[in-house]
């Protein structure tokens, strides 16, 4: 019998990241938007009450939660802030590849001092020369006795401002295309590490961003994470648990459009009645609850999938893109429902549009996913 | 020291309530207890007053049905109290003599050394557990209390209580009833570990048959005759003016003739 009631414990954890989006984070988000600051004291609030480090084993000092129980609290936050959002779990990303490939010994020394206390971490794979074609980046790792010297430069790099703890994907031989690259986890403190100015963005402002310079940096080799020539393979299946929560970010985008067109619509009056009692409002509404409603069904879909051990790539590359081209189109559809007011700043409408936009393109862009989908797809045909 | 807060499940603040069909009880289809309002100062109070004072231990207690009950005593769990007890009930209890009551038969059975409670439930707000189990347990008790601190020299608590004119300093020793109006800060949040682990915590629970017999009689003998909801808000009425003299002049008419508000 298919069931999508949550459990008791489920229902908690949701209203209680409902509570944190909504008292905490959603009345600084219009301003965080505005300055472009990057607002520590909520994120380090989020890590106190449990809400960061979400995917990390309770052992390690983690929430140990499954991709389900992740995607019901990045729904929730993402509803109050997309921004703050990616900041609070650019950490899942950064950890994961430890979560995935480091070895007990590991994973005691970097997780348990890391989660004992607020930190932040970065997960360093896009580079200037590309993000989607991963297999070809340049960032090179020279062995040199017990060390590896990394340099190079990645872009792109979400917290890498504030970051402590780096997961780095560098190649032995870019002529060696995936099977040269291997990943590192460095610490903030590492010299030449160096990351630069934060990005100016459209969207996520509340989120920082940049680039970093690995200049000559010296990494033990009891810091590499697996094997060499292990990292594509470890990117991948990371980002085969994280991408399903851009599916719930981007939910969480849509609800707040819904709930603030619906609302809009119901009080703002045109030839004599509630715009909300107009039909071209109303398809519009009806339109972009489907897409909502679609967008929360394939995420909890792929994220179900994921919890009962099945890789998902197929599930989790549909919810990623359907929902987030969804939020765009929810969106921009709430701005249409509030008119000129909606194309204001004054009003929280527009500030969706920009942030549903990232989530087209950043955790794998919606081109990839869709070569993604249909090499999954194509499989079960040949 | 042994403390017990004693919490009542009330609305979600956040709900909008309805009369129920017989618009004698309320509509609670759909609708979240939760713990608030000053019941949540008490539990923070006593969490801190716990933390200040080793050896010490903090102990829930709620009257009424499942599963609103036991839901809010698992948030007193999250937030850290040491054990719950739900006083069971088959129906909501809502005769603040019959509360007081099944509260102070449990406690006569295990006493403890504080027992606070909210200064008045979020929703009804009568105010009147505090001092009604003052009376059954015999002991002093105060409500309105603000900056409960204990003296360890002269083994004694001390307060304030707000009163319309006045700030009261007290002193009193336990063993004490306090309505609580605020703790020394904001109640905490519970964090996420917490809240799922109080989940698998065990609740005591005192049956139903036990209460009603030490309740006796206490419970419905006063009932609310009637809710209903205010009448919804007419609206703003624009004037229509050219001049500022012009508007001032017809608000005025306005004010007098229609909404009377001027002889």
């Amino acid at each position: 019998m298919v069931d999508f009631s949550l459990t008791p414990d489920q229902e908690s954890l949701r209203e209680l990241a409902r509570k944190f989006a909504r008292s905490e984070m959603a009345p600084h988000a219009a301003e965080v938007d505005r300055n472009g600051r990057f607002p520590e004291e909520i994120y380090r609030k989020a890590w106190e009450l449990g809400l960061m480090n979400l995917n990390v084993p309770a052992e390690y000092g983690g929430t140990g939660l499954g991709l389900f129980d992740q995607c019901l609290i990045v729904e929730e936050l993402a509803y109050a802030c997309a921004g703050m959002t990616t900041s609070i779990i650019a950490n899942c990303l950064a950890l994961e590849p430890i979560i995935l490939g480091a070895t007990p010994e590991q994973k005691d020394r970097w997780l348990k001092p890391f989660c004992a206390d607020y930190h932040l971490a970065s997960f360093c794979l896009t580079e200037p020369s590309g993000g989607s074609d991963a297999a070809a980046l340049k960032t090179r790792a020279r062995r040199s006795g017990d060390e590896y010297i990394l340099t190079g430069e990645k872009c792109f790099i979400t917290n890498a401002p504030h970051a402590a703890l780096f997961t780095v994907f560098a190649t032995l031989d870019p002529a060696l295309r995936h099977k040269g690259i291997t990943a590192f986890v460095v610490p903030r403190e590492s010299a030449g590490l160096l990351p630069g100015r934060e990005e100016e963005k459209m969207g996520h402002r509340a989120s920082a961003t940049s680039t970093v310079r690995f200049e000559e940096v010296r990494v033990p080799a009891t810091d590499r994470l697996g094997a060499e020539g292990e990292g594509f393979a470890l990117a991948m299946r990371t980002l085969d648990q994280t991408r399903t929560p851009i599916g719930a970010m981007a939910t969480g985008i849509s609800q707040a459009a819904l709930d603030l067109a619906a609302r809009y619509a119901l009080q703002r009056t045109t030839f004599g009645k509630p715009i909300a009692e107009h039909q071209a409002i109303q398809a519009k509404l009806a339109t972009m609850a489907q897409q909502l409603t679609a967008s929360r069904l394939l995420t909890w879909l792929a994220a179900w999938t994921i919890d009962r051990g099945a890789r998902g790539t197929l599930e989790s590359s549909i919810a990623k893109c359907f929902s987030s081209d969804a939020a765009l189109r929810v969106a921009d559809e709430a701005i249409q429902t509030f008119g000129g007011y909606g194309y204001m700043k004054e009003y929280p409408v527009e500030k969706l549009l920009r942030d549903a936009k990232l989530t087209q393109i950043y955790e794998g862009a919606n081109e990839i996913q869709r070569i993604v989908t249909a090499r999954e797809l194509l499989k079960r045909y040949a | 020291m042994e403390i017990a807060v004693c919490v009542k499940p009330v609305p979600d603040p956040e709900t909008r309530l309805r009369p129920g069909p017989d618009q004698r009880t309320l509509d609670v289809e759909g609708v979240k207890f939760v713990l608030a309002g000053y019941d949540e100062s008490a539990v923070e109070q006593a969490l801190l007053l716990r933390d200040q004072l080793p050896g010490s231990t903090v102990r829930a207690l709620a009257y009424g049905p499942a599963p609103r009950t036991p839901e809010v005593l698992r948030s007193c769990l999250a937030l850290g109290c040491d054990s719950v007890t739900h006083l069971e009930a088959s129906a909501p209890v809502d005769d603040p003599m019959a509360v007081a009551a099944a509260l102070a038969h449990v406690l006569a059975s295990r006493p403890a050394d504080l027992v606070l409670v909210g200064k008045q439930a979020l929703d009804d707000e009568e105010g009147l557990v505090a001092p009604a189990l003052g009376a059954l347990l015999e002991r002093p008790s105060f409500s309105s209390v603000t900056d409960l601190r204990w003296n360890p020299e002269r083994s004694r608590f001390t307060f304030q209580r707000s009163t319309d004119t006045e700030i009261e300093r007290w002193e009193a020793p336990v063993p004490l009833v306090i309505g609580l109006q605020q703790a020394w800060n904001d109640p905490r949040t519970a964090k996420l570990p917490n809240i799922l682990k109080a989940r698998r915590q065990p609740i005591d629970t005192v049956p139903a048959a036990t209460i009603e017999a030490a309740v006796a009689g206490r419970n419905g003998r006063s009932l609310p005759l009637k809710f209903e909801l205010p009448a919804p808000r007419a609206g703003a009425r624009m004037i229509d003016y050219s001049t500022p003299a012009e508007a001032a002049e017809r608000l005025v008419r306005l004010l007098r003739e229609e909404a009377k508000v001027f002889p």
